[in-house]
Formats: structure tokens, sequence, C-alpha cells
């Protein structure tokens, strides 16, 4: 068993704890932030590809040793084949998310301990454990520990909230309780019935049990279930009817922790999003409601950023909208359309957390997040502008930035799949995000400043503009050279694509 | 006619979530939302635990003198217990969560009435 694997979350989860410990102790928690903080991407990359079973062992048809003092009746049938752990699987395109996941929370972490005057041990344990819960769920092949982790971040997400002292920032954070309340329990539901109709909470083994005939996947109370969890799967990554409230927690998180948030909703999309395909992909309902539900996020994510006027509500909404990119990527099917989809999802974890940060820079210079109240900023900061600009160039799709590539690849997958409407209807949203993006960006930057703007902070702090750089120069490198990530998520999109578990 | 109990637990379960998505969707005291939510995440559990449910089964306990394949065949099915108590935990979590953000906004807007405290 490859250790490294089970510490990519134990990691995150005891720098929380020891974190919380220091709370209050300010110079020690900047230390201890960014030292504990370098090892998040620095697992992902450390670690062997492979397995890891917690509480458990490998099948019994892989361990030899174990199943020569069985009986026949278990070593002989299915038993033996089925996952008696909680099995982590870490391949090729696990160790991209957790790399990205890992480099956006260091890259958060390091900004929120220079922008604010008294760093908090108690934001840096909600960080963390959102990190180890998110990183969890996109080891996990145990679909009710995914649901375990799946409530942690929703946790931490209300945690990174709470502890921003924005005004209505507890109103938000009950609101997105109560929701998440109604639909956990929901997911929970689906995955009861799985347990109640195949026996099992390993994924591998669900799709074993489908496939073999053990179980028959007509069975309705299966159709059910896929309901259930596609409704989970809405609130957790904040597709529609959930969006408002998402873009909401956004608006009301410091720029560090939307951020984090929306890197968390993404990879949440990706995750459950997979267990969808994995296990429902014969159903074809399942890839219309995924396209369907995408096409709205799309749709209504893009067109309701056009009048927002708090810029963070306008990334927020932004950021829904390309969400649907992604699942428009996982619906095709095909595996060139899943790896255009899961290429799209690393791209926007990246640039949404550099928009984030970057208009953070706005709020800690201003206080201000309302664009009717600003202006002028580009003369005062012309290097953080410039930086922005290219940001929002990247989300636009604009040459040779990195959502330009994974926004083509996906243009050509509905092409390819028979779907060419769908490319049309990306190409004019594309262009619309261009525009809300410019008209942002013009507000706050390129109109004269407003005669009441009161600037508070004239110095940015080094560890924010190091941090937009960071993330711009991966965007640029993943837009001149995108071959090489998508030759990590090839493998697993040509085996969702093939139906092969 | 007695009801199979296991088909029993189903339908409590049902009527558990169906009672605490009305509470919560339709009740103004946000003290009320929050029981309707204890319904809800009960009826989940009480679903997961009634899909263990074996007729005639014994406790999963492996006892001194129990031969392996009689217990085998005769223990319910024990994983339904391991996720509800995990599930139990993570509902006591998320509801402490809750009910302290409450404490925070009725000592701010000196009410419980969602309306109020929630309204735009």
């Amino acid at each position: 068993m490859n250790l490294l694997i089970p510490l990519m979350v134990i990691v995150p989860i005891l720098c929380a704890l020891f974190l919380n410990l220091l709370h209050k102790k300010d110079r020690a928690i900047k230390a201890v932030t960014i030292i504990l903080a370098l090892a998040l991407p620095a697992l992902p990359l450390l670690a062997n590809y492979g397995f890891h079973y917690f509480g458990g062992y490998e099948p019994l048809m892989q361990n030899p040793t174990l199943s020569s003092n069985l009986p026949s009746f278990i070593t002989g049938g299915v038993l033996s084949t089925f996952h008696p752990a909680i099995t982590y699987s870490f391949q090729s395109a696990q160790q991209l998310f957790v790399f990205i996941l890992g480099l956006v929370g260091l890259l958060a972490l390091f900004t929120s301990v220079y922008e604010t005057r008294r760093p908090s041990g108690v934001y840096a344990y909600m960080l963390f454990m959102g990190i180890a819960a998110m990183t969890a769920i996109l080891l996990t092949d145990d679909i009710f520990n995914l649901y375990v982790f799946f409530e942690i971040a929703a946790l931490a997400t209300v945690g990174i909230v709470l502890v921003s002292n924005i005004k209505g920032n507890y109103e938000t954070a009950l609101k997105y309780m109560i929701l998440g309340s109604v639909a956990a329990p929901l997911l929970l539901l689906g995955i009861a019935l799985l347990l109640g109709v195949t026996g099992n909470v390993n994924i591998t083994d669900i799709i074993y049990s489908l496939k073999t005939g053990m179980v028959d996947p007509q069975n309705p109370v299966l159709l059910m279930a896929c309901g259930l969890i596609v409704f989970g799967w809405l609130y957790g990554s904040g597709l529609p009817p959930f969006h408002t409230i998402k873009s909401a927690i956004y608006s009301k998180a410091l720029p560090s922790g939307s951020a984090m948030i929306q890197a968390f909703s993404v990879f949440t999309f990706i995750a459950l999003g997979i267990v969808i395909l994995r296990i429902f992909s014969y159903l074809p309902l399942s890839q219309w409601v995924i396209l369907g539900v995408s096409l709205l996020a799309m749709i209504l994510g893009i067109t309701m950023a056009i009048v927002q006027t708090d810029i963070k509500r306008m990334i927020g909404f932004l950021a829904v909208g390309e969400l649907g990119y992604i699942g428009i990527g996982l619906g095709l099917g095909t595996a060139f359309g899943i790896t255009a989809g899961l290429f799209q999802a690393v791209n926007e974890v990246m640039i949404t957390a550099l928009l984030f940060i970057g208009f953070g820079v706005v709020l800690y210079q201003t206080g201000v997040s309302d664009t009717r109240k600003l202006g002028g900023l580009m003369v005062r900061n012309p290097g953080v502008a410039l930086l922005v600009l290219l940001g929002g160039f990247a989300m636009a799709g604009v040459p040779p930035l990195n959502a330009f590539q994974s926004k083509l690849m996906l243009i050509q997958a509905s092409l390819d799949a028979g779907f060419p409407e769908l490319g049309v209807i990306m190409i004019l949203l594309s262009i619309v995000t261009f525009m809300t993006f410019m008209k942002a960006f013009h507000t706050v930057y390129l109109r004269p400043k407003p005669a009441d703007l009161e600037i508070k902070t004239e110095t940015i702090p080094k560890a924010t503009v190091i941090s937009l750089v960071v993330l711009l120069v991966v965007c640029i490198i993943f837009g001149l050279f995108p071959q090489y990530v998508t030759s990590y998520l090839q493998p697993l999109a040509t085996s969702l694509a093939g139906g092969v578990a | 006619m007695i009801m199979d109990v296991q088909l029993g637990s189903l339908l409590t379960a049902v009527a558990l979530i169906v009672i605490g998505i009305f509470a919560t969707a339709f009740l103004d005291n946000l003290i009320k939302k929050i029981i309707g939510l204890a319904f809800i995440g009960d009826g989940a559990n009480l679903f997961l635990i009634a899909m263990g449910y074996k007729p005639g089964g014994i406790v999963y306990i492996y006892l001194p003198g129990m031969a392996a394949d009689w217990f085998a065949q005769n223990a319910a099915y024990p994983l339904p217990f391991a996720l509800v108590l995990t599930s139990i935990v993570i509902g006591a979590s998320t509801m402490a969560v809750m009910l302290g953000i409450i404490i925070v906004l009725y000592k701010k807007k000196g009410s419980l009435s969602a309306a109020k405290v929630l309204g735009e």
C-alpha cells in the first residue's frame, strides 16, 4: 500500500488541528501556515500511483496469502472480487486534481496570512479542513466515504464564510446550511437505495454487480437512487437551483476563501459527476440530465452575472456558468469530450481563483465591492490590473491562455458528438462572459475615480501579487502545452467513455 | 394485518422525511425549521438502518462456539449500522453549527422569524 496516498488527506487535517491551537499567535500562524501549505501540492507529486485500503485489505483475489486460509464458498465466488475496505484510488487524473487543489490552497493561504493584519488560526483551520475533505472526495472509491467528506467540505465552507466578518455572512451561512441539510440527507437516501439493491458502498463493486447481472440494472429503485444522487450533486456543485445561494456564499467570504470555495465546488462537481457517469452511464437519462443541467447552469450563470453590481457575486455567477462547460464535456460521454470537460475544470479552478484574489485587491484597498462605487484604480495598480485583465481573458477563452484550449476542445467534442448547437451556445456564452468581465473591469479600473471613494491602503501585499503571477504563469503554461495536461486526464476519460469501471 | 418490520421502518422513514421537508419549507420559526431538518436526517438514517434488516436475523456479534457459515447466513447486515453512526455524528455537528448561528442572529435581530432574520 502506498502510504503517501492517505497522507494527502491526513496531513491537511493535522495541519488544521495544529493551526487551530495556534489561534491568536500571529507570527507563529504566518510561518507555520506557509510551511505546512507547501506540503499540499508536494504530496501528490511525490506519491506513486496505486490504491490504499483503509481498515481492511485488497480484494481476496489479489491476496493469495489471506484467501488460502478461507473456505472455497468465499474464495470461489464473487466475494473474492469485492473490496472489504474503504479504497482510495490515486491515478494520473487524481494526481493532477489534487496538485491543482493543493496549489490553489497554498496560494490562497499565502495570500490570506499577509492580507489580514491578524492572521487567524481558525480561518487557516477551515481552509485546511476543506482541502482535506476535497482531497478525500477526489480519491475515494467508497460512496459513503464521499458523502462524509462532502458534509465536512460543506461545514468547512460555512466556517470560511462565518470567519470573514462580512455583513450578512451569518444569514447566508444559515441559508446554505438549511439547504444543505435537505440536500445531503437526500444524497444519503440515494446511497441507502444503492446499498439496499447492490449490498455495496464501494463504487467499483456496485458497477461490478450491475455489469455482471447480479443486480437488474433496470430496477426502478436504481433510477430513484440516480435522481437523489444527482440532487446532492446539484447542491454540492452550486448548479441550478442552488446557483444563487452558492454565488451568495462566494460574495460573503474573503477573497482567498472565495477562491477555495469555488475550487471545492468544481472538484465536487467532477467527483460526483464521475461517480454518476461510472454507475449510471447505462441509463441514457443520466447523460441527458447532466447535459440539461449543465446547459441551464451555463445560460443562467453567465446571464445573471451581467446584472450583478457586487464584484464577487459577478465572479461567482461566472464561475457557475463555467461549471456548465465542464458538465457539457462530461455529458457528451465521448473520451475526447470528457477529457475536454476535465481540462476545463482544472483551468477554471485556477482562473476563478486568480479573479477572486485579483479583485480581492480592490476590496483590500477600498473596502468596497460594489462596482457602482468604484473606479480609477488602474492608475494606482497597473500591474495588478494587467494580471486581472489577463485572468478575465483566460476565463473568456482568449488564446493562448488555458481556457481557450479547453473550450476549443469542448466545441470540437460537441461537433464530433453530433451536437453543433452546443458548440454555438458555448461560443456565444464565451462572448457574453468576455463582455461581462470587460464591463466590470472598466467600472473598477478604467473609468474616473468617484470623489467619495476612499483608498484605505496604498500598498498591496507582495504575497498577493506573487499568487496572481504564479496562477497566471500556470494558466499560460497550460495554454501553450495542453497535451501535457490532457495526457493525465485521458486514461480516466477513456475508461469512463468505454463504460469500464 | 401485521406489517413487516422493514416495510414499517421504511414507511416511517419516508413519513419523517416528508414531515421534515414540510416543516423546513413552510414553518417560519427557525428552531422549528431546524427540528424539521433533524426529522429529514433521522428519516434518512432510519431508511439506511432498515436496509440491513434480516427477518429472524441475529445480532452481528460473532461469539465463541458459533459456526462461521451459520453466523454468515443468520446475522443481520452490519454495514448500515456503521454508516448510520457516522451519519448521526455528522448530523449532530451540522445541527450544532446551525443552532450556534441562530443564537448569534437572535442576539443581533431579536427574532426567530425566518422572514425577519433571513429576509433581504
